[in-house]
């Protein structure tokens, strides 16, 4: 009797040993430039849903040019990246919101935010009937999340959809249930448009959001969310939108013009961005010709002093790979790459790592 | 005997027509939830079956799971797999001997005031949703240790599974006779020895039973990994990293909208489920032929 | 050997007590900052440090009674089933078929009550559960009517409190039946027989000698199946909806307490959120353990109730 339960614990072991053995890497490797002289050392990284599928498809070709270097990124919402490498639980955070007063205050060491690309925060829908993206202004986008616009026909919606046959379809908002840099970029935009949105609402990662609207987990969620429902409308990263077929409304900008989402749009409106990284920094609302107005920067947060130097290593040459050959891929996932000026300033701000005070360089072919 | 039941012809026995409709209807009533209670299983087993086996082929065994840019068909849950048995296996070797040990102190051994304290832990903890048991992990080694690990999930599925082991190997021991003991006693038999080489080898397929259930039970889990071991993308070998696992593989893919990752989900559940009810299965079938060997 | 045993005893006690520890010491701030209001609020808003946790309360509650509502008649019914005389190629089967319900991990439950169960609930159940209670003064409102789409199908929602309440109801069956069938199997086969002997038919036998003597018990299995379905999460957490506020009726989407502490843990950025999911925590630890305790209560207590009788009888 022994003997059988030992046999089933060896077989499970067993079972788990020849898995690991049989098992090998899936990537499909884009070309990223050779290997560096560094092997690399496994690195958790933890946060943004907005940006999970950049991160995870940089952490597949890195893979390639720094064997060693396993890149595992776990979404969890820009709020579980900032609380991870605040507790030090992650090699880097991951949100697409910049650290505010009271997170920059947790945080036990001095870091560094590091934008790594820009994208888009669609107001994604589900009309199955509509060919042409759907116009809307930040005001009426407003209404529609404060529960005021309720059917997709409504007057105020028409009005910037001449022409447009607009369906009798009850609206069905749905919106983030966990902490989210998604979150925080569109109620920044809404309450920028309608004062009564910044009144009742306001901007935050995570806001009380009026009762009836559903709730989802990551941009994943309310992705599946949409896909769902007929009629319902969120916000997510533009990718996202197009990754599942999703209407993405066309925004007015300044000008009166309107604006839908494209890897151009979203690249006009990078230029927008300022150093240093502070908590009121954002590419919202850009003046410049044919900017997606609710564009966001997404960022890496890093400890400037850093602890383990193989680790500080592989960082180092992580994100200098993506803010360099990575910026190639950022387009095929309907993402915009950074500035070629913007990009020199992250690079600048990647340099002021350290360990042991020594100023850490990304090793050569990275 | 149990007497007949009235006949069906009701006036042929002098039942009124009322009773006997009443008994009728409950009969179908009664018919209707074994119905209910068939349903929910074969609708379960159906979707997941039919949803699940066009995921299945040598890649989801043996590859990582796929990035956004790769095709369908060429990813998997070979690091799942790998994770799943690395935390179990820990949690069975922790929770397994600890398990037998605190039933054999209560059916052997515990007499009394801590006996009874010992028992109503264990009955308390069998109560725990296993969120608390994550959560309590969560926020004490997993902060501690600034890392979120295999081993940390281990320790959230050994809190929800040793009493489980205690509950069934403690039924077990107390059905052998207590003539068994005292015979063995009466030969001069120090109790210990009588405890390892006659109670415990009596009851030995009943333990393994309990053992089966409360690995069972384990692989199950999903929200005590969920906040203990985080999940990982690559191959995990190391019991200090974050891991990942098949229950909460299904549970990110379940929310994401790519029809390629849902696939991978529906193929992970048919994988997890048919483990689990061979499991299941194989532990009813060693308790009934030990029933049988008994009798 | 007593030394080693005793020991593990002593450490399972240990582990107990931590889990309370790290539950009140990590709630404490909650508790102390709002009070009672902690229960009593549904402001629920991290970044300006309010914490008020009515609607996941609210959302645990009502998902679990209608799991209850919906699982109890039929654990009892399958009980009494099981207990009949009828050949065991039937009671076998059937039995093995309900724990085999009992195995089924909790993600595949919420698999096929996302993409299965929800759908199939939102489109027609529920528009027929309204058609038939909706009218109904006070209670009606828990139906309303659902919106549709321009082609008139009804619209899905991915999940609302009243499709949790059916996944669960799913869940706990198998419990709730296996105690209750144990409670319903020692009822005295002499009382049966007396009824028999006398003449009713089955429905009265159990209504007049099963039923009665087995009601404490079968509370109690109703008891550890409500323990059960407050604390379920993933499942729930799945087909729930995840809305932010008090839902205003059984289709609307809410969160339950498991589901919130699942999804807000991992992402608690400060420390009162943090403190306030584990407040959340000590408050379903709290449900689900005095409503174990109360079941052991209510089954024990049946059976010496039936004891007695018996040596009265």
């Amino acid at each position: 009797m022994k003997t059988r339960k030992l046999a089933a614990v060896a077989g499970m072991v067993s079972l788990a040993v020849f898995a690991a053995a049989c098992s090998s890497d899936s990537s499909t490797s884009t070309d990223g430039g050779g290997s560096t002289t560094n092997n690399g050392v496994p690195l958790t990284g933890a946060g943004s849903t907005f940006a999970a599928p950049i991160y995870t498809q940089w952490g597949k070709d890195f893979n390639a040019v720094e064997s060693g270097a396993q890149v595992n990124y776990q979404a969890i919402g820009s709020g579980g990246g900032v609380d991870a490498i605040t507790k030090q639980t992650a090699d880097f955070g991951a949100s697409d919101a910049p650290l505010q007063a009271d997170a920059l205050a947790a945080l036990p060491a001095e870091t560094v935010q590091i934008p790594t690309v820009l994208g888009g925060i669609a107001i994604a829908y589900n009309l199955p009937g509509l060919t042409a993206p759907l116009n809307l202004d930040g005001a009426t986008a407003a209404d529609i999340f404060l529960g005021k616009i309720t059917t997709w026909d409504d007057p105020a919606i028409a009005a910037l959809n001449s022409g447009v046959s607009l369906p009798s379809t009850t609206i069905r908002p749905v919106h983030r249930s966990d902490d989210s840099g998604s979150t925080f970029v569109f109620t920044s935009y809404l309450a920028s448009q309608s004062p009564s949105f910044k009144k009742t609402v306001g901007a935050d990662s995570t806001v009380q959001w009026p009762s009836g609207a559903a709730g989802k987990d990551g941009s994943d969620g309310v992705a599946g969310y949409l896909v769902q429902t007929e009629g319902a409308v969120g916000y997510i990263s533009y990718d996202y939108a197009v990754a599942n077929n999703l209407g993405s409304a066309a925004v007015m900008a300044s000008d009166g013009s309107f604006i839908a989402p494209s890897v151009d749009s979203i690249s006009a409106a990078g230029a927008d961005l300022a150093f240093p990284i502070g908590p009121e920094t954002n590419v919202l609302n850009s003046k410049a010709a044919g900017a997606y107005p609710i564009t966001t920067t997404t960022y890496v947060i890093v400890y400037v002093a850093q602890a383990d130097q193989a680790k500080g290593q592989t960082l180092v040459d992580f994100l200098h790979w993506g803010l360099t050959k990575g910026q190639e891929t950022a387009a095929s996932l309907n993402y915009a790459p950074l500035p070629s000026d913007i990009a020199t300033q992250a690079l600048a701000a990647l340099a002021t790592l350290t360990y042991n005070g020594q100023p850490m360089t990304p090793s050569a072919g990275a | 005997m149990a007497v007949a039941v009235a006949d069906r012809r009701p006036l042929a026995t002098g039942l009124s027509r009322s009773r006997w409709m009443k008994d009728r209807v409950f009969s179908a009533f009664l018919l209707l939830c074994a119905a209910l209670a068939l349903v929910p299983l074969v609708v379960i087993a159906m979707f997941v079956v039919v949803r699940g086996v066009s995921a299945l082929n040598i890649n989801f065994f043996t590859k990582l799971p796929p990035g956004p840019l790769d095709p369908p068909h060429t990813g998997g849950i070979a690091n799942a797999i790998v994770g799943t048995g690395m935390i179990i296996g820990l949690a069975v070797v922790l929770s397994v001997p600890l398990g037998i040990a605190t039933a054999i102190y209560l059916s052997e051994y515990g007499r009394g005031r801590i006996a009874t304290v010992v028992r109503f832990t264990a009955n308390t903890l069998l109560a725990t949703p296993s969120i608390i048991a994550g959560l309590v992990v969560a926020a004490t080694v997993v902060t501690w240790t600034h890392s979120f690990s295999a081993y940390a999930a281990s320790l959230a599925i050994s809190i929800l599974m040793w009493p489980v082991v205690t509950r069934a190997t403690e039924e077990v021991l107390r059905l052998v006779p207590q003539e068994l003991r005292e015979g063995a006693l009466a030969l001069g038999l120090p109790r210990w020895k009588v405890v390892v080489k006659i109670v415990i080898p009596t009851a030995g397929s009943g333990i393994l039973t309990g053992v089966m259930l409360a690995v069972s039970r384990g692989l199950g889990e999903t929200a005590a990994i969920l906040l203990t071991a985080l999940g990982n993308s690559y191959m995990n070998t190391s019991y200090g990293r974050p891991t990942a696992s098949i229950t909460l593989d299904i549970y990110s893919w379940a929310r994401q909208p790519q029809p390629v990752l849902q696939e991978l989900a529906w193929g992970a559940a048919l994988t997890l489920m048919t483990t689990v009810l061979v499991l299941s299965i194989a532990a009813r079938v060693v308790s009934i032929r030990r029933q049988r060997r008994l009798a | 050997m007593v030394g080693i045993t005793l020991t593990t005893g002593i450490l399972l006690v240990g582990v107990l007590a931590l889990v309370l520890a790290v539950l009140a010491k990590g709630g404490a701030p909650t508790f102390s900052r709002f009070g009672l209001g902690f229960l009593t609020s549904s402001h629920w808003d991290p970044p300006h440090q309010q914490f008020g946790a009515l609607p996941f309360v609210f959302g645990t509650l009502l998902t679990s009674f209608v799991a209850l509502v919906l699982s109890v008649p039929v654990a009892v019914g399958l009980a009494i089933l099981l207990n009949e005389p009828i050949s065991a190629k039937i009671t076998g089967p059937l039995a093995t078929f309900i724990d085999v319900l009992a195995a089924i991990p909790s993600v595949v439950f919420g698999l096929v009550g996302l993409f299965v169960i929800a759908p199939w609930m939102e489109r027609n159940i529920e528009p027929l559960l309204h058609s038939i209670f909706g009218w109904i003064p006070v209670v009606g409102k828990l139906f309303p009517a659902l919106s549709r789409s321009a082609s008139g199908h009804v619209v899905g929602a991915g999940g609302d409190y009243f499709v949790a309440g059916v996944v669960l109801s799913i869940m706990i069956l198998p419990i709730v039946t296996a105690i209750s069938r144990e409670v319903v199997a020692t009822v005295p086969r002499d009382l049966r027989e007396a009824a028999k002997a006398l003449g009713a038919t089955r429905y009265e036998t159990i209504r007049m000698a099963v039923l009665p003597y087995s009601a404490q018990g079968i509370a109690g299995a109703a008891f550890l199946g409500l323990g059960r379905a407050l604390g379920e999460t993933i499942a729930v957490s799945m087909v729930i909806g995840g809305g932010a506020s008090l839902g205003a009726s059984l289709y609307a989407p809410g969160q339950s307490i498991a589901s919130a502490i699942a999804s807000q843990f991992n992402g608690a950025t400060n420390q009162l959120q943090r403190s306030s999911l584990l407040a959340l925590g000590v408050i379903l630890v709290a449900l689900s353990f005095g409503l174990a305790a109360l079941s052991k209560m209510f089954v024990s207590r049946g059976a010496r109730r039936m004891e007695s009788a018996i040596e009265a009888g």
